[in-house]
């Protein structure tokens, strides 16, 4: 590697092709899925993974993007979508409509993120640190509010059924994440928050000092994080018919590693929606491509562990070459 | 926080005075939850009792020790410091390779050498992909819990193996001066990494290291070294508790990831037991012990275990605004 970064010019083209490498990686992936599993690229298959498997992991990581964006990290997100999913769940049992349910979920998902960003921005603790007590005390308050973690399912009769509505062809929960990338990718790309978060998240003391307020942008931050994962609660609980406690915390791993892998796309190694998206589909897509070949779950997770770890030492050698000193 | 406002005013002697205050506060705050348990619980204080809540901290103790040792190598950043999110799930697969081992009729130092081999492995790979491949510490040991895990759930198909050996019967059953020997591994471990990190010229390195890289690159310390031997040390603590693991359950068990966030929790609990506020591990055994006997007192006194994370994350909480504050008057930002 030092041997080709000896010039300017070829470090400049090493870099840029590093930066290619988590889409590279996926039409690689998806040729050879298509070569050898049966059944990848059918109609069904492809569905199935973007419906059951792309959907709630995208609305997740777009969330986590806008936190790692800023700087930090947002270790609960789960209990965003757990709280969410259980407001809507005993709002639509209580007899209320989806017109009453989806803004109380969404508000509950909100106070999660309240509450992480009175941590981080008043009493100013680590985010790591603030949202792991988070998660702690909101897996507490799931399991004394539902005995210890029994599902709570929605009765027969107040069924929502959001999760087979579509429009223009298209399933209802599709336009959800189109609509929240389109919507959390242009703040962060071009709107001033997004310039914002990202003063935040790469020189604290630089934004502190230009006379931005911190605090009011974490509040922003976590607020937008965690509302976002409200969106993926609704569409849980919508799709299961039912709140089952801490089934959130499910998410957290794998959103990590999308927007951490999809920070390879930035040339400056930003948290970035596109490569967010690129990377849940990543894991989805190898998930069920190794499932089609027959490999068991057990593998699978060895070979995303793996895969990830490759993409993130790339992720990482790139950013060093691009910011090396000319 | 109010408080750190009242100490900006005067640097030197009020923030001696807070961080003496913090200090035995935490203390106290610790011989206080203990006292209300000794009133309230029926047989809190009998020899018994304490001896079971040593033993049964052992296993998320040992594995403290080991993140302790990463965080103190790496420094207490948390996201480009050091961390080891892979400790739980190493403990995992070292518990699953012993299991399997010694139902295949492995004798036992072959076994437990092995063992200990595995959960040196695993912490060098994380060394590895933080030192050589400079990836951070979250993300590499992240990915690397998500290989460990997967290679756990290949070998065990997910599900429970038992087994039993003399050992593990030893280590479970064994009883010495009214001390189950489970405890003293805890006490045992804690002693000889309390030694290392905190009274040898290794210890002090490591925490030049981790607290002041540049300066002790300028000494001429093999920075990256120590921060690669901190990992193996985690690699070793997380197979010593795999062995508690597997005497406690009588063999591996499934869902051994759980423990993690305990981990990291009893880990910067700990830091609050120190007078620099960083990272120590007899401040990392207190912790422990702490968190043993909240979860003992809550049991003696019938309330729900549900209450057990919550105030687990509420002490995170009050321990980490609380020395931040400090923290911050000595940083000045």
């Amino acid at each position: 590697m030092t041997a080709l970064a000896q010039t300017p010019g070829s470090r400049v083209l090493l870099s840029r092709a590093l930066r290619g490498v988590l889409p590279l990686l996926i039409i690689l992936i998806v040729v050879f899925f298509s070569l050898t599993a049966p059944g990848f690229l059918s109609v069904g298959n492809l569905s199935s993974l973007v419906l059951n498997n792309f959907v709630l992991l995208a609305i997740v990581a777009i969330g986590m993007t806008w936190a790692v964006a800023a700087g930090g990290i947002d270790l609960s997100v789960g209990t965003a979508v757990d709280f969410a999913s259980l407001a809507f769940v005993v709002l639509l049992n209580a007899g209320h409509g989806l017109s009453v349910a989806i803004p109380g979920a969404l508000l509950a998902g909100a106070l999660v993120g309240g509450f992480n960003a009175g941590l981080i921005a008043g009493l100013r603790i680590t985010p790591f640190l603030a949202t792991l007590g988070t998660l702690f005390i909101g897996t507490s308050v799931q399991q004394l509010l539902s005995e210890g973690g029994q599902p709570i399912y929605i009765a027969q009769h107040v069924l929502p059924g959001i999760t087979r509505l579509t429009w223009l062809g298209v399933p209802l929960t599709l336009w959800c994440v189109a609509g929240l990338a389109l919507l959390y990718g242009l703040v962060l790309a071009r709107g001033r928050l997004g310039r914002e978060i990202l003063a935040v998240g790469t020189q604290v003391q630089v934004a502190r000092y230009s006379g931005l307020s911190i605090r009011l942008i974490t509040l922003k931050v976590f607020l937008a994080s965690a509302v976002a994962c409200a969106v993926a609660g609704v569409v849980l609980s919508s799709t299961v018919n039912a709140y089952v406690p801490m089934s959130g915390n499910a998410f957290l791993i794998n959103a990590m590693g999308a927007v951490f892998m999809g920070t390879t796309l930035s040339r400056t190694g930003r948290a970035n929606i596109p490569g967010t998206l690129l990377g849940v589909l990543f894991i989805n897509v190898i998930a069920n491509g190794l499932l089609l070949i027959g490999w068991n779950f057990y593998w699978q997770q060895v070979a995303t562990g793996g895969l990830i770890l490759w993409v993130l030492a790339f992720s990482f050698a790139s950013r060093r070459l691009a910011l090396q000193p000319r | 926080m109010p408080s750190s406002d009242v100490l900006g005013q005067v640097p030197g002697f009020s923030r001696q005075l807070s961080v003496l205050l913090l200090r035995r506060g935490s203390l106290l705050a610790f011989a206080g939850i203990l006292a209300v348990f000794a009133v309230t619980a029926p047989h809190f204080l009998s020899a018994g009792n304490i001896a079971n809540v040593f033993a049964q901290s052992a296993i998320l103790g040992i594995l403290a020790f080991g993140l302790t040792c990463v965080v103190i190598g790496g420094g207490s950043h948390v996201v480009s410091g050091g961390l080891d999110l892979s400790l739980a799930a190493n403990l995992g697969v070292c518990a699953a390779v012993y299991s399997s081992l010694n139902n295949a009729g492995v004798n036992a130092p072959q076994a437990i050498g092995l063992t200990l081999m595995c959960g040196l492995a695993v912490g060098a790979l994380n060394g590895f992909t933080v030192v050589v491949l400079r990836l951070p510490p979250l993300l590499a040991t992240l990915a690397s819990m998500n290989l460990i895990a997967g290679l756990e759930l290949v070998l065990t198909q997910n599900s429970v193996l038992p087994t039993d050996s003399a050992v593990l019967d030893a280590l479970v059953d064994g009883v010495w001066l009214h001390v189950p020997a489970l405890a003293w591994v805890l006490l045992g471990t804690g002693l000889l990494l309390g030694l290392l990190i905190q009274h040898s010229p290794y210890g002090l390195r490591l925490y030049a290291v981790g607290e002041y890289p540049e300066a002790a690159r300028a000494a001429g310390l093999n920075v990256k070294a120590y921060v690669f031997s901190s990992y193996l040390l985690a690699g070793l603590c997380a197979a010593v508790a795999a062995f508690c693991s597997a005497a406690y359950f009588s063999g591996s068990t499934t869902g051994s990831g759980d423990l993690l966030l305990s981990v990291v929790a009893i880990t910067f609990l700990g830091v609050v037991f120190s007078r620099r506020l960083v990272a120590n591990i007899p401040g990392t055994l207190l912790a422990a012990l702490l968190l043993g006997f909240l979860i003992n007192g809550f049991q003696l006194l019938n309330i729900a275990s549900f209450w057990v994370n919550g105030v687990q994350g509420v002490l995170i909480l009050l321990v980490v605004a609380l020395s931040s504050a400090l923290r911050q008057e000595e940083g000045g930002q």
